[in-house]
């Protein structure tokens, strides 16, 4: 193969169940079509028969990919997109910070693909060109955090492994008396980064994310649950090669000029994604508040969820992934009164976080408040609510659940249990009421290792309102579950105008992503303006970086991607075309893989009727709902404009031949789609 | 970070000039002195190809470095002997912004041409290590042994190189571009390279901290040169009081941790947390 520049021109498959390793070198055309990331992972969804209706996501057929793009590796802000059939039977490309997507470009690689099912826990190292399946029996049944430590150890680098050289004679005689060696060879000299899973992921828990570095994941569509399918308790990988530059001085001259940009970003350098806090609430009536009844407190002094306060409790530290100025991880140590939530090691909480496992869980009201009335506490008790959120947020992480997901079906069920529908007899005699944290703890582990009741809960939220909705006969069960195309909502709301717009969760190409872009377009009806973000978004996921930091690298992406891969004909046009290509196979996947009829009424309007029907009870936008009420207009109306201006059609929104043609993916989707046109 | 002026601020040299330096025992600054030139002027020792002609230190002498001028506040510091790196584990982000600017550096300088193309982050002489919460930083402390308890006050990797191998720049000399302070480099044609021995780098691990790696390229030894006294991985740090450059205890060894016990002492300070790694 000709010489590569940017991409490394080859992915690992590695095969669990026959326990080999093979090399796919695509062509260079193919990179140039789909770059990396979530697009190329969806490029092997189709080429690779994972569309099949049969296929099973939790089975050994099912390809799990840990994909990166050409930018990876030295270029600021690396993310990793993890790329499979999701367990909830939808797309999954789940993205992920850290350093392990620059470190998987280091060891030459552009991506691993696993497939089959190891016959005993195992996992993968990755040590340049020798990947290797090892047993992992040792570290099987223990948290993400313990886990991770000990793997790291265990993988060296080729010019670092060493056995045991000096002897006493090597050193002069005073000192081999006072302090003889102790003969352990030598070790790591820059550390091996990891991707994991926890119990939640081996037991296969539906809404089971991957982990890495603690407490970042590849959090949402349940790819832990197929990697603990399939025997693989972690990847880890050490490489030495680098990273190949076309034109490494102008590459490294842009990705000195972004990480300047980004120092002088006080928004993420302050509090990261906690320095929305409280605006959501207060501003934007879209704070998720104990399933969504409420979007604000009335009483703003409620404000535990702001970047300054939780700073001013627990921040210890603040974290960066590879080569990014923004550090907006930060890691806490939590103070409280209560023995179970003291003195544990968390994060933040981040965003979602803050939302989908705070608020939402009712934990920041005094017990026997409603989110409507007073706030009658202390600061002390807001730092002790705060805790309880930092607390719920480890044992997700450390179980490896996406407290997204996690946090919407908890939330669920306590609104269930408020509406007197189902009571603590249903639960294994866990008494959920909101704001307890000792019950979401026992109820959390009862899922991460589906015992009793949690072994139902595991299957995520809709199927959990499913199972309680036909256990009591009463199907309005459903409209407590908080979930879009069956799949939880994040901490982001559609009924203030001043957030998301409905249509945005509606078309996003990853079931409920709230990082899909286009937010502005949406809100405005200009469709062309909301296709283009979304396309940008998911050029992103496929370079891969990250997007808190995209503003700092709007300017200079496609510089950087010619300055990386030597395509000096790559445009900007064709990033979009990228993202349009993702987009299409997404859409055609779904549809496929759920074998939709008629996918405007199955899949499409799977929504919670609360955007429509329940308005805001307080705050400033109090009496919002979603399209004036009328879902008739969004379905009817604003979703075939926006699958017209896709080039879709506008009755199924299915990629026509001719958007695929132009695309250049009829190739491998056209009779996919022509089944369903 | 402020740009540093320095006293012996030198030229630029240009790639040629450095080619044609001789490689005689002589060194450019005693041959100024003998010149009657002073000692404020140039400071350019010789190289040929990737070894560098300084003086190593005599054998068993120590490189004792001047007591450290601890620069007037407002003031430019225009000395570094005596200066220390000293790594602030609650600011660093562990961001590699450090690793990146040092491997490039030295990648460029000894490797130009194999690394034209090539970002790789094992040419850094100082390296990140994140264990999982906390970001440990490697890089060589100047350890000094204590002559009165372990027979020697030589580095200890030095100590134990069978090669004579790393030798002190003595201060003031080496190659153009590094000036001010003595510092360590590894003669590239002694090293035996690491498929024949580690001794440095695991005396250094067993007893000290990880100071040494080992070139991707030539297999040779790594070791932090403090880029002379004006060292790029300072400049390159994002975070304040992160990575510093300051007049420090002179005996690098109570900087110096060995990677996993500094990382267990971490998680003491930061979060009260017992860990063994």
């Amino acid at each position: 193969m000709a010489d590569l520049f940017g991409i490394t021109g080859k992915i690992a498959r590695v095969d669990l169940t026959a326990g080999t390793v093979t090399v796919i070198e695509p062509a260079v055309d193919v990179y140039r079509k789909f770059l990396g990331g979530s697009s190329l992972g969806a490029y092997f969804l189709f080429k690779e028969g994972i569309f099949d209706p049969m296929l099973d996501p939790l089975g050994p057929d099912n390809l799990l990919q840990f994909m990166i793009g050409p930018m990876t590796g030295a270029a600021p802000n690396a993310r990793i997109t993890v790329v499979t059939k999701s367990p909830y039977n939808i797309f999954c490309a789940s993205t992920c910070g850290g350093h392990i997507g620059s470190e998987i470009k280091f060891a030459g690689w552009d991506g691993i693909q696993v497939v089959g099912k190891a016959s005993k826990p195992v996992y993968i190292a990755v040590i340049d060109d020798k990947i290797e399946i090892r047993d992992a029996d040792h570290v099987w049944g223990k948290g993400v955090e313990e886990s991770e430590l000990i793997l790291k150890s265990e993988v060296l680098a080729e010019i670092e492994d060493r056995e045991a050289m000096i002897r006493d004679a090597d050193l002069n005689p005073t000192w081999a008396a006072m302090r003889p060696p102790k003969r352990k060879g030598m070790h790591a000299k820059r550390l091996a980064h990891v991707m994991l899973i926890g119990p939640g992921g081996e037991n296969q828990v539906h809404y089971a994310c991957i982990c890495t570095e603690g407490a970042r994941a590849a959090g949402r569509w349940g790819s832990g649950a197929v990697m603990g399918s399939k025997n693989l308790k972690a990847i880890v990988v050490r490489g030495t090669k680098g990273h190949r530059l076309a034109d490494k001085k102008t590459f490294m001259a842009l990705t000195s000029a972004v990480l300047k940009s980004e120092s002088g970003d006080a928004f993420w350098r302050s509090y990261g994604t906690a320095g929305i806090g409280a605006a959501s609430a207060y501003v934007e009536d879209a704070f998720p508040i104990r399933n969504w009844q409420w979007c604000c407190w009335s009483d703003p002094t409620v404000r535990a969820i702001t970047g300054p306060f939780m700073d001013s409790t627990s921040f210890v530290r603040k974290t960066s992934c590879a080569n990014c100025n923004l550090h907006c991880l930060y890691p806490v140590e939590i103070t409280s009164t209560d023995p179970l939530m003291d003195r544990v090691m968390s994060d933040m909480p981040d965003w979602e976080a803050m939302g989908m496992v705070g608020g939402n869980l009712g934990f920041m009201e005094m017990e026997g408040d409603d989110p409507g009335q007073p706030f009658t506490g202390t600061m002390r008790d807001q730092a002790e609510n705060l805790a309880k959120l930092q607390y719920t947020t480890f044992i997700h992480d450390n179980t490896s659940l996406d407290f997204i997901e996690g946090g919407a079906n908890i939330a669920l069920l306590m609104e269930l249990v408020q509406r007197g529908f189902i009571s603590a007899s249903d639960l294994d005699g866990i008494d959920l009421k909101w704001g307890d944290v000792h019950a979401v703890d026992e109820l959390v582990k009862k899922i991460a290792y589906r015992e009793g009741i949690g072994d139902k809960l595991a299957q995520g939220t809709y199927e959990t309102a499913r199972y309680f909705a036909e256990l009591k006969g009463k199907p309005e069960i459903l409209d407590y579950s908080m979930t879009n195309h069956h799949y939880g909502q994040p901490a982001h709301d559609v009924r203030s105008p001043k957030d998301k717009n409905a249509l945005e969760y509606v078309t996003v190409n990853r079931a409920a992503a709230h990082t899909g872009g286009g937010t502005g377009g949406f809100k405005t009806g200009d469709y062309a303006a909301a296709i283009a973000g979304q396309n940008v978004n998911a050029t992103q996921n496929s370079l891969v970086h990250c997007q808190f930091a995209a503003g700092h690298l709007a300017g200079s992406r496609i510089d950087m991607v010619k300055a990386a891969t030597g395509w000096n004909d790559f445009s900007d046009e064709d990033l979009q075309l990228v993202g349009a290509r993702e987009y299409a196979l997404s859409r055609l996947f779904e549809v496929h893989i759920r074998q939709l009829k008629d996918p405007k009424e199955e899949w499409d309007k799977q929504v919670p009727p609360r955007w429509f029907f329940d308005p805001l009870p307080n705050g400033p936008e109090k009496g919002a709902v979603a399209y004036e009420g009328k879902p008739d207009v969004l379905f009817n109306e604003a979703l075939p404009a926006y699958w017209k201006e896709r080039g879709w059609t506008e009755d199924k929104g299915i990629p026509t031949l001719d958007t695929l043609k132009k695309l250049g993916i009829d190739d491998i989707a056209g009779d996919i789609a022509k089944q369903h046109l | 970070m402020a740009e540093v002026k320095r006293r012996d601020e030198a030229p630029k040299p240009t790639k040629e000039t450095k080619e044609e330096k001789p490689s005689g025992g002589v060194s450019r600054r005693d041959f100024l002195i003998g010149s009657g030139a002073g000692v404020a002027g140039l400071v350019i020792g010789g190289v040929v190809g990737n070894r560098v002609i300084g003086q190593p230190a005599a054998p068993g002498s120590a490189p004792v470095a001047p007591v450290a001028e601890v620069p007037v506040a407002g003031e430019v510091p225009t000395y570094k002997a005596g200066f220390n790196l000293v790594f602030d584990a609650v600011q660093c982000t562990g961001c590699n912004n450090c690793v990146v600017a040092c491997a490039e550096k030295y990648a460029t300088y000894l490797h130009p041409e194999e690394t034209a193309n090539v970002m790789n982050m094992e040419f850094a002489r100082i390296r990140t290590m994140r264990f999982q919460y906390v970001d440990v930083m490697n890089f060589c402390g100047y350890c000094n042994l204590f002559e009165w308890a372990e027979g020697s006050s030589e580095y200890p990797c030095a100590a134990v190189c069978p090669e004579d191998a790393i030798i002190t720049v003595p201060e003031g000399e080496g190659v153009e571009g590094y000036y001010g302070m003595g510092y360590k480099w590894i003669d590239q044609d002694k090293c035996l390279g690491l498929d024949a021995c580690w001794r440095c780098a695991e005396i250094c691990e067993d007893q000290f901290a990880s100071g040494i790696s080992f070139d991707p390229v030539n297999r040779k030894a790594q070791v932090c040169s403090r880029c002379g006294g004006d060292p790029e991985c300072v400049k390159a740090c994002p975070e304040f009081g992160a990575l510093k450059w300051v007049p420090a205890a002179r005996n690098g060894r109570f900087h110096a941790f060995i990677p996993t016990d500094h990382a267990e002492l971490l998680y003491r300070k930061i979060y009260a947390h017992v860990r063994e790694l």
